[in-house]
Order: C-alpha cells, then structure tokens, then sequence
C-alpha cells in the first residue's frame, strides 16, 4: 500500500493522505478490486459534481447498471439521479472478463462497493482538513459534506488533485445496512424510460455518421463449402457496395439496410455449395453422446458405500435424465457496428466479454490488441453465449472491406437459430440406496456433457473465422473446473449424504457449436437431482419437503424451502385428477443464490397440454441491493425455464439444423404463462451479495416435472416435456 | 239427378268431419311420434376401471378421426368440455361438453342414450340434436365403433363447464322442428361397402362417410341445412371458409397422389400443393395422432373420388408448374388495368419476397401461388381468409408460418392483391363480387 | 429515383425516400432513426417491430411502406417521451415491466390497439390479445399486470 502526497496547484494547501494504519494490513482486495486496485478506476467525481461509475460488466437486462448505481451513490451518499455508469469499454474500463455466471455483485458490486466507500472516506478526510473538523464532526449528505455549520460540495475537494487515483485498501468502512437509503430499496431501473419510449438503447439503435449496413451469407449447413458464386448481378443491384467473399465467408455491403437485405437474398440465390451430412440426426444424439471419448473426472468421493448386506427395508433407485439442444433465442438477434479508421477498428458489441473478443478480433485481423476497441452495447437479454461475438466478427470483417465507414451487420432470424452456440445435449444418470428409516444411504451420479463454454478465446471461437479461406481453428474446449463448473454445475448435490460419488463425464466434441446457455449444467443436473430426490421421497413414502430438509444441513437452505413450501400452502394442498404439486430446491453452483420452488400444474389428457396454475419462489441472494431485480430475475428465470422444460428442442436432420424460426422452435406465449407467480425474498443484510440471474432454471424445471409426476402419476425424465411426450406417457 | 234430402245432406256432412278429424288425428299421431321422444333414463356416472384399455384405445383411434375436439374443444380450454360456437344460417349451435361431468357433461348418459344420439340426432332428454352435429354420417357407424367410443368419452377427464345457450333465429330456437329435417334428409341405412372396390377404399370410406364426416364442410347444403343430394363433395364451406370439392371438380391445379393426400392430412403439408388453413388446422392435428394406416385410407377413398386428370386439366397442371418455376413478381401485370397493377404492386412489395422465394425449411420462403390451390376455388374466400388470418401453428405446436396481413392491407388492396393472383397465377376469370367478399370477410 | 412517400406519423406528416417495397420497419429505422419499432424476425412471428396502423396493431416488419397510403401510423414515439411518458409507458413503468426491455415497444403498441378498441378487457382477452407478441426474459407476469393497469388507469379516469 502506498501513500501519496498531493500538492495543490496554488502551493497553499498541501495535503497529505495516508491510510489507517491497520487498513495497511496486506490482505486480497475484494471482488474485482483486485484486478484494477485505482479508485478512479471505478469511481470518478467530475467538476459538476456528478459521479461517474466504471464497470467491467454490462447490462443484459438483468438490472445491474442500476443495481450497480445504487451502490456507489448508497456509499458515496449522493442522490443516484447524480450518478451515471460507464459499461465495459476496453479503454475505459477495468477488465472484469464476461458478464456471466452471476458473478456481477460479487465481482463488480463488490469492487464498486469498496471503492465508492474510500472515495467517501478520502473526501471526508480532506473536507476535514478543508474545514478543520475532526471527521468525527463530520457528515455528508448528496455529495455535501457538513460540520460546524460550514459545508463543502464533493468537487469542490478536487482542486486537491487527482485525489481518487489511489489503489484501495482491502477493508473499507461500508455504511450500515441499517441506514441504507439507496441500496436495498427498490429503485426503478434507470434505463427502462428510454426503452419504452422509442430512447435510443440497444446496440441496434446505434446510428454513426455515413453508417453502411451487411448482411452475411452463411453457408447453408455447417459442412458446406462454397464452389461457385456470380456475384456481378448482386453488385449491380440498387444501393449494393461491395461483395466480400474471403472462403466460405460470403457477405454483401450496402447503402441502407433494406438494400442489404434485398442484396443478400440475391447473393444466396447466386451462390453454389457442395454439402455434406455432417451430422447425426436427432433421436439418436443420446446415443452419440453416450458413445463420444470422453474425459471422465471424479469431482466427489466421499463417505463409505453402504455395507454389502444392506439390511431390511433398504431399496434401490435409479433413473437418467436428459435434454436436448436448447436455444439462447434472443429476441433481438445479434448486432454489432464496426468502424476501421487509420487503422484502429472500434466495434460496438453486445458480447458479454469485450475484452477478450477485443483479443480475439486482433487475432483474426492480425493486427495487435492496441488496435481494436471494443465497446459494449446493450443488446436484447441473450442468457449467455449467443451470436454477439460472431456478429461482431463479421461486422469488423466487412469493416476492414470498407474502411472508413462504420459498417452495421444485423443478423437474420434464420441465421441466429442456426447459427449461434446452442446448450449442449446432456444425460444424466443417478442411483441411489434408501436405508430402512427412508434416509439416502447412498448416492451415485454421473453425468455426460460436452463443453459449456466455446466463448472467444481465440480468433477460432468466432464463427466467421472459421469460415475464412485460411480458417481459424476453435479453442480445444476444456472443461471449467469446480466449484463452478460447466455440464456438472451443480452436480454434487448440497444435500448431506452419508456417501456421494460423481462422476463428470466430459465429451471434448459434439457435432454442433455449443457454449453456455444460463445456468449451463446447473439446469440438467438441478433437473435430475430434484426429479431423483422426489422419485426417492416417493420411494420412502415421505414428504418430498420433509425429505429434503431433512437430508439438508444448511440452515439458510432449509428456510428458503420452508418459505416456499408454507407461502405455497403445502401441507393443505388437495389433489384432484390430473392436477398436481411439485416442489425443487437448489442453491446455484453450491456458492451463488438459494432458490425454492413450489408449483400447481394440471395436465390434460388428450392434448398432452400442460397447464402450470401456481408458482410459489423464495430466494435468498444474500445483501439485497435491488429486491425489484431479484424478483424480476426469479419471475423472468422461472418463466423461461417452463419454456424450456416443456417446449424446447432444437431439430436438425443429418445436414442441417432445421430449426429455423419460431414456428418450428416454439416458445412460451401469453397464454401458457402461470396464472399466478409469486417470488419472496429473504432479506440478508451484511452478508455477502449472491448472483441470482440463473438461479431459477433448474428449480423450476425441476418442480414442474414433480408436479406433473404428481398429477399424472408418470413421471417423465427426458426434456421438454412437450405435449406428444405427455399425451403419450399418461396414456388415453 | 236425385235430389239429396236435408237428412242426408247433414249426415255427409259429418262424415266429413269425421274424416277430417281422424285424418288430422293421425297426421298428429305421425307428428307427435315424429318429434317426440322418450327420455332415457339416467344411468350412474361409469368409473374407467369398467371399461378396458384396448377399448378406450380403439375409441381414441376413432374420435381422432371423428376430430369431435374441433367442435367441442374450445381454444385453450379443457378437451371436450365443449363452449365452440358455430355459426349457421338457423343461428350459433354452441358445442356441448362431451366430459363425463355428470351435472354439465354426458357423465349420466348411457350407452343405449349415447347411441340414439348419434344414430339418430336425440338427446338423452328426448329433445332433438341440432343436425350441425354430424350424426348424419355418424349414423353409419358400427355398434362396435359407438361402443368404442362410448368408452372413450367416458374415460375422459370430467370438466364442470356449462356452456352458454345457443342463439338460434325464431322459430329455430323450437328444437321438434328438426324432426321435420330428420324425416326428409336423414338416411337410417347402415353403411354399404362398394364390393368392386379393395378393402382398403373400403376402410377409407367407411371412415369418411361415418367418422369423419368430410361431407359436412365439403358438400353445398340446400336451403334447409341439409347436404345437396347428388352434390356429394362439390365443395361447402365451414367457418367463413370455402371447402373446395373432393371429387372431379376438385379445384388444385396438380393432381393429388395418394402419398400426398396422406402426408397433407397428417402434417398439414405435401408438396407441390398449399398448406392446411383455416379448419382444415384442427382436422390435421387431430389426424396427426391417428394410425397412419386409417389416414392412408382416407386418402385413397378421397383421390378415387377425385379421379384422375384429363388430358386438357393434365395440360393445364403442366402450365401451372411452369408458371410456378418463376418468380411470380416477374411476370408484367396487364397492362390498362388500375385494379391489377395495384394488386401486382402490392404483390412485388408485401408477398413476393416469401412467396416467390418458393417454399424452405424456414418459414421465410414460401409456396409459388400458381400451385395454391386457394387461387382455383371458385369462391374466394379462402384466399381471403388466408391472407387476412395467416397460417399460424397453435400455441406450442410446430410448423410453417404464414403471418396474417389483415391489418397490412385495406379492401382495397386486398381486393385488387386477390384479383392479380387469380390472373396471373392462376390464370382464371375473375372471382364475381370478390370486392363484397373482401368486405364480408373481415372479422367482427 | 422513386417518388417520396407520405406518411401520416405519429399525428405528424413524413416525407421518406425509401423504395415503396421497403417494410415500414426499415423506413422507421433506417430512415427516419425512430428506436421504438424493433427488428426481431421480420416474419410476423415475434411481434417486437409492432406498430399501429390506423385503428390496429400491424407487423412493421411486414407492411411495405408503398401499401400504408394515407392510414395513421403511431408509433411508441407518438405515445410519450422518456420525460414524458403516456399512460400505457407510465403503467409499464410504474410495473418495471422490462427485463433486457427489447420486446415492450412492440408490447406497449399491441396493447394500445387493444385499449383502444376495447377499455375495459378481461384478463383473459389480455393474454389472448398478447399473444402473438414473444418475450424471451420471461417478464410476462409484468406485462400483463402494465396492461391490466393501464386499463384500469383508463377506467377511473372516465
């Protein structure tokens, strides 16, 4: 830890700051303090007083730029109308890596939290020494620290210098949870104003001086290779610049975007391939994913196996669960503007991660990092790895094809469903012994899985790059290792077994581009781990809440399901045929958010159409920053899990994904939302902040496949459960 | 001339009133037996332990087939807990709960009042069924069939649902006037297999003509509601569409095989020819779960009707696949007409970039209209149904999608959008009063 | 060269340049630098580039620009600004019922086709009305209950 003198201008006041001494004591900076240690390198003061917050993530629609805001005016006590955020940007911003895995509170919250309180405290130091006070006498209030009936305005304080160019400290004198004002209450979030209101917001409404629109020709299924394209009556048409073709990649540049649009038609009309089936077709993708090499990893062995001669009353389960390709499916697909000026190519992008696509862009255009500036730009919600890193490929292709002019490409309907990185297949097949009392005596899980991340990476992660003459070949996938993990987030249940051995099985290649899908393994393998739990309960004839909380330690699990289960009415449920409960706990990656869920559903018979009544969560994400974003977040995760549990499954044939637009990739409309959705949230001031955008999908999955078990009497472990599986599995 | 005396004049006199009066008597008699019918008792609700699987399976098989959900599955709502509306020129017949339920439902009905009702068109209260419930056809089933489905309905999940009455123009709204009806068109003869013809024609026929009840949208009513005899199949309409004809006069430009009609009943969809709209949607996913055997069976009675294509028609299939070749957009609209240049304008600007793509895995390329069969009906409706309502899978189904363009389009345009493509694509002389069509077309 | 279009938008008269066979989406977008109308398939499937054309609610993706003639055109533009937002935008404020917020344009104009035809719908007409318009976060619990109160809104105050 250093300290710095400052010297002001005028020579008449010197200040010089050094930290308490015991905030000297060498410790981790927390959160992503650690990686950018400078307070102005998340908090800025500007001489109109208005604060200015960097950060390396960015908004996905998950609230965090106004959760974010909330907590650097909640420590620096200032009006949050005063503050703004500055999202990642590589030449701004510190590099907090990707937006994902929850990890935004913990990482960026935590870090702007600590840096907003030392600000705070730096300020308050030097308004002391401005007003001769001992801080003690001290107060602030909107950015005014008051004492002695005298008052000076946080700018005021900056003639002292770059007085937050300071590396933090490891502890910070946060404020009181229980004084709070800003943080933890519910502020609206700060950029839905403009979204309803035609504000520009979004990569796609980003609009530059001489702006030309592309539009990519992609090949029409992943083994095809371009023979022959005529591309001179393309060329000629209204408005068309340039046709750039460089291998496989074939794209056309233009005036505006409908002429582009019109221009790419044509183009893929005028371009010959030679195809091969590449891939296998859909039913037998389990199979294929059974039998793919695999790199098998033991990631928990404990506890003895139960002796030989288990004794009276002891039973045997077991049961697979699996699910297919799933979609991301943004609403908006992928957008992303590029601009090669004097040879500095800035790219607006949606990617989670600007700063390593800013690595991987230079690699594919072979010049250094330096020299590419990515900057981050809202784009519609994309629940991980979707085409917003290709997109931006492409556009700063087609941008070094027309340098000078800002290039927008705007991906199709078509070209997201096709193209972008979908969730990977998973199966997963547990086993389980109940010993005489119903207690699991013994716990047996393996689960198959390929990669869960393909993200850039290198130049071979993005998809134009290898489509190029000379292509980039991908990353070779690697399995992200536990806590966290990738197809076995999660896969180690919190439960407390006497014994549990689980086995990850990871599959290096799948026939298509997979990456992370929200929540990534935690989905399929909460799934399974709830389903089994429940198909166990049934075994012992117990309650499956009863059997849960008294299988679970973790007294803060316990209550969230006992939240849950009491605001559900639970115990006074009345079944009537085909109408069931079911109920599903997990705590995401064991380390992130608790989240119960109880739910009603009805089946009807002859349509197979699953009706979800009533949707009872209780989630405890630690600290609660903004209870509004929780509760969003829980609401909009369990809504789309029920989309993905009971609609989803990308199709192909052995050429081509055929699952094109949502007629044939259906989602969940109006009319099949729950009745009624209840998210309640356990408040847990002081302790630290737990990342809750993913914890839903498997919880929710989990509960709706319990519930219709209970109305139906069938239980069903192959996702979606769509309406031909049910009709077929409950019978006429 | 004898001269008939006082006494004998009175005596004539009363014999004729008692003449008349007996006659009227009997002619009541007829009347009465006619109209009125003995309630059936009713029988306690049967639990599905009574009846075994392969019964409530081999009635599942039918009832898809009969597709009883289209008329008494509202949308979103519970199978067959009844609440459609359909709309006749006699007023709205709403669809009846077929659930077990034994307040709202047929739960208390036995097999004895289940099969008069569909033999015969009587409720189990004795009143008559109006005859938009096809029990013309299903009077040909066997009792077998009826018991089948008996146990199938019966097993269903009861649904407490009273539907809302039935709004029937005076003096319809008296039920015993369909005895009348009754009296002149239903035919009570069981069903007669053609023996020229191969088991499976046969198996087709039987299907259609008892089960699934194709004549009831795809034959002209007369003015009292009932099938024109000697029309069978000439085409009908049902819900504000046309049902073009199945038999020679059918409309499509290509001549259906086999293979075609039994994919286009099962998926919706067959090549060379335009996807299922309208009600034919419902009819199709209700196929869908049926045997494809019973479906091929279908489809083989359904083109023996339709019989094979002259020489001059074969031609003019010919002329439709090269017209459909090229892009529409790419033939000049005649010249001198206001009308079809506007229709070829909005033509080139709201349909040619799908539909002159030609039909693709993705919804975004869609069929060449000289092949739509929409195009050659001889009443427009369809058409206008198609593009004011789209082609839209059900909530949670899969499958091509054609958007609706109703609040797109004016009258006008439509009109003229309609009358271009029935010249050039179909090349036929125009539709009379398309422009009251349009009109009558939108929905309330 | 082809010949300007006017266009009634907004209560506003425009003048645009684009080719008539240009969806009105594009010339919203592209010419005119209105955010409201989103692309989101440009198949009449998803419902994010809805607009109203006169008295209903129509896919922008879908209507070329030459066919709109004369018919107003409103956009969520002509609904309210950001400072000043209308009644159905203050309803979905009031709801936050946005998660990533790139569907609730179009939503915002599906239901204002709605209310205006009919004010006082059921919660059922609400969802049957809706569902042509898709939303990917999840949020539509919200934006029912934005629509139900701006119903609501528009009750008490006649």
């Amino acid at each position: 830890m250093k300290r710095r003198s400052f010297l002001s201008a005028t020579g008449a006041l010197v200040v010089s700051f050094r930290w308490p001494a015991d905030a000297v004591a060498q410790g981790p900076l927390p959160g992503s303090l650690a990686k950018q240690p400078l307070i102005d390198g998340w908090v800025r003061i500007g001489t109109d007083g208005r604060v200015t917050v960097l950060t390396g993530k960015v908004e996905l629609g998950q609230g965090i730029k106004t959760a974010l805001l909330q907590l650097a005016a909640e420590e620096l006590v200032i009006a949050p109308e005063r503050v703004s955020l500055v999202t990642a940007d590589t030449e701004r911003t510190a590099d907090e890596g990707y937006t994902a895995g929850s990890h935004s509170m913990q990482d960026s919250g935590t870090a702007i939290r600590h840096a907003a309180a030392q600000a705070r405290t730096i300020l308050i130091g030097l308004a002391a020494t401005r007003l001769a006070l001992p801080v003690a006498q001290l107060s602030v209030e909107n950015g005014v620290v008051r004492g002695g009936g005298q008052s000076v305005r946080y700018e005021e304080l900056l003639t002292a210098g770059q007085v937050l160019h300071v590396k933090a400290a490891p502890q910070a004198s946060l404020r009181d949870p229980a004084r709070h004002t800003v943080a933890g209450k519910p502020l609206p979030r700060i950029d839905i104003p403009a979204k309803l209101s035609g504000g520009a917001a979004y990569v796609q409404d980003i609009r530059l001086d001489g702006m030309v629109h592309g539009r990519v020709v992609r090949p029409p299924s992943p083994g095809a290779s371009l023979t022959q394209v005529d591309a001179a009556a393309v060329e000629r048409m209204p408005g068309v610049l340039k046709v750039v073709r460089d291998g496989r990649f074939l794209a056309v540049i233009a005036q505006r975007e409908y002429q582009a649009v019109t221009a790419m038609r044509a183009l893929e009309k005028a371009a010959q391939w030679s195809e091969q089936a590449t891939l296998e077709d859909v039913e037998p993708v389990y199979d294929a994913v059974r039998r793919s090499p695999s790199q098998d990893f033991v990631i928990r062995n404990q506890g003895r196996a139960p002796a030989a001669a288990a004794g009276v009353g002891t039973r045997g389960v077991s049961a697979t669960y699996r699910r297919p390709y799933m979609l991301h499916g943004s609403i908006g697909p992928s957008c992303a503007v590029a601009h090669l000026v004097d040879g500095k190519t800035t790219v607006w992008t949606h990617s989670q991660g600007v700063f390593p696509l800013r690595k991987a862009l230079a690699e594919m255009l072979g010049v250094p990092e330096a020299s590419v500036h990515c900057i981050h730009a809202e784009g519609s919600g994309c629940y991980g790895h979707n085409g917003a890193d290709d997109v931006a490929a492409d556009a700063a292709l087609l941008a070094r094809a027309w340098p000078g002019k800002p290039v927008r490409v705007q991906w199709m309907r078509e070209d997201e469903h096709a193209w972008e990185p979908f969730g990977p297949p998973m199966i997963a097949s547990a086993r389980a012994t109940l010993d005489a009392t119903g207690g699991v005596a013994s716990w047996n899980y393996e689960v198959w899985s390929s990669t869960h991340s393909s993200r850039p990476g290198g130049a071979g992660d993005l998809l134009a790059a290898t489509h190029l003459a000379k292509p980039f070949a991908p990353t070779p996938p690697k399995p992200l290792p536990q806590p966290e993990g990738g197809g076995d987030r999660n896969a180690v249940p919190l439960y407390a077994l006497p014994q549990v051995h689980v086995v990850h099985h990871f599959l290096p290649q799948m026939p298509l581009r997979v990456s992370a899908l929200r929540s990534l393994g935690a989905y399929l393998n909460v799934f399974a781990i709830e389903s089994f739990m429940d198909e166990l309960a049934r075994a012992a004839h117990i309650d499956p809440v009863v059997f849960r909380i008294g299988h679970m330690p973790d007294a803060r699990a316990q209550e969230v399901m006992r939240l849950a289960a009491d605001r559900f009415g639970w115990a006074r449920f009345k079944r009537s045929p085909m109408r069931g409960r079911g109920f599903a706990f997990a705590r995401y990656k064991n380390l992130a958010a608790y989240a119960a869920i109880a739910c009603e559903v009805e089946v009807r018979r002859d349509s197979g159409e699953l009706r979800v009544l009533r949707v009872v969560a209780a989630v405890d994400s630690g600290e609660v920053v903004n209870p509004d974003g929780i509760r969003n977040q829980m609401e909009g995760g369990i809504v789309q899990s029920l989309s993905w549990t009971t609609l989803e499954a990308v199709t192909f044939d052995s050429w081509r994904v055929t699952s094109l637009d949502w007629g044939a990739y259906p989602i969940l409309r109006f009319p099949q939302v729950p009745e009624q959705l209840d998210v309640h949230i356990i408040d847990r001031p002081g302790q630290p902040f737990l990342g809750t955008g993913e914890a839903a999908q498997g919880p929710a999955a989990a509960a709706i496949a319990n519930a219709v078990a209970d109305a139906t009497g069938v239980r069903i472990r192959d996702l979606p459960l769509s309406r031909s599986r049910l009709r077929a599995a409950v019978g006429p | 001339m004898k001269h008939r005396g006082p006494h004998e004049r009175s005596l004539r006199k009363r014999l004729l009133v008692v003449v008349a009066v007996v006659v009227l008597a009997l002619v009541a008699w007829a009347v009465v037996t006619l109209m009125w019918h003995a309630p059936i008792a009713p029988a306690p609700p049967l639990s599905r332990a009574f009846f075994s699987v392969e019964r409530v399976v081999w009635g599942e098989q039918l009832a898809v087939i009969g597709n009883c959900s289209s008329c008494h599955t509202a949308r979103n709502g519970a199978p067959y807990a009844g609440g459609v509306p359909m709309e006749t020129p006699f007023g709205t017949v709403i669809g009846s709960n077929l659930t077990p339920d034994a307040e709202t439902g047929i739960g208390i009905w036995s097999e004895a009042a289940f099969v008069r009702a569909m033999r015969e068109g009587i409720g189990r209260n004795g009143q008559q069924l109006y005859p938009v419930f096809p029990y013309d056809h299903f009077t040909r089933l066997t009792d077998a069939d009826l018991g089948a489905l008996y146990a199938f309905l019966m097993t269903r999940t009861p649904v407490h649902a009273e539907e809302p009455p039935n709004r029937m123009k005076f003096p319809f709204g008296w039920r015993r006037l369909v005895a009348g009806w009754n009296l002149l068109f239903l035919d009570p003869d069981p069903f007669e297999a053609d023996v020229i013809q191969g088991e499976r024609f046969n198996r087709g026929a039987y299907l259609v003509e008892a089960l699934a009840h194709c004549g009831s949208c795809h034959t002209p009513r007369n003015v009292l509601g009932a099938p024109k005899r000697g029309k069978e199949f000439a085409g009908g309409e049902a819900e504000g569409w046309y049902a073009p004809p199945l038999n020679e006069a059918n409309p499509s430009p290509v001549p259906w095989t086999v293979e075609q009609l039994t994919q286009y009943l099962r998926t919706g969809i067959a090549r060379d020819h335009a996807i299922a709209g309208g009600p034919m949607q419902r009819v199709v996913a209700s196929l869908a779960q049926a045997r494809e055997a019973d479906v091929a069976a279908i489809a083989l009675y359904v083109a023996t009707k339709m019989g094979s294509y002259s020489e001059p028609r074969l031609q003019n299939a010919l002329a439709s696949l090269r017209r459909a070749a090229r892009p529409l957009a790419s033939t000049p609209a005649p010249t001198g007409d206001a009308q079809l240049a506007l229709g070829a304008s909005v033509y080139a600007s709201a349909c040619a970039s799908c539909h002159d793509l030609g039909r693709m895995q993705s919804s975004n390329g869609a069929l060449r209209l000289p092949l739509a069969v929409a195009l050659y009906d001889a009443d427009p409706r369809s058409l206008l149904r198609i593009v004011r309502e789209g082609v839209i899978p059900e909530e949670g189904s899969t499958g091509r999608w054609m958007p609706a363009f109703g609040s797109a389009l004016t009258d006008e345009q439509l009109t003229a959008l309609a009358a271009y493509l029935r010249r050039t694509a179909a090349e036929l002389p125009p539709w009379p009063e398309l422009a009251k069509a349009v009109k009558e077309s939108r929905s309330p | 060269m082809t010949a300007p279009i006017t266009l009634q938008l907004n209560g506003r008269s425009r003048q645009v340049n684009s080719d008539p066979a240009t969806p009105l989406l594009y010339v919203l977008r592209d010419e005119l630098a209105l955010n409201g109308a989103k692309f989101g398939c440009g198949l009449g499937q998803c419902g994010a580039c809805t607009v109203m054309i006169g008295t209903e609610a129509a896919f922008s993706c879908l209507v070329p620009v030459g066919v709109v003639g004369e018919r107003p055109v409103k956009t969520v533009e002509g609904l309210g600004s950001k400072h000043e937002p209308g009644p159905m935008q203050r309803a979905f404020i009031d709801e936050q019922a946005a998660q990533c917020g790139y569907c609730i344009a179009g939503m915002i104009m599906r239901a204002q086709a709605l209310l205006e035809r009919n004010p006082s719908p059921t919660d059922a007409e609400i969802r049957r009305h809706m569902a042509v318009n898709l939303c990917r976060c999840g949020t539509h619990m919200r934006i029912l209950r934005a629509v139900r109160r701006a119903a609501d809104g528009l009750r008490s105050r006649t």
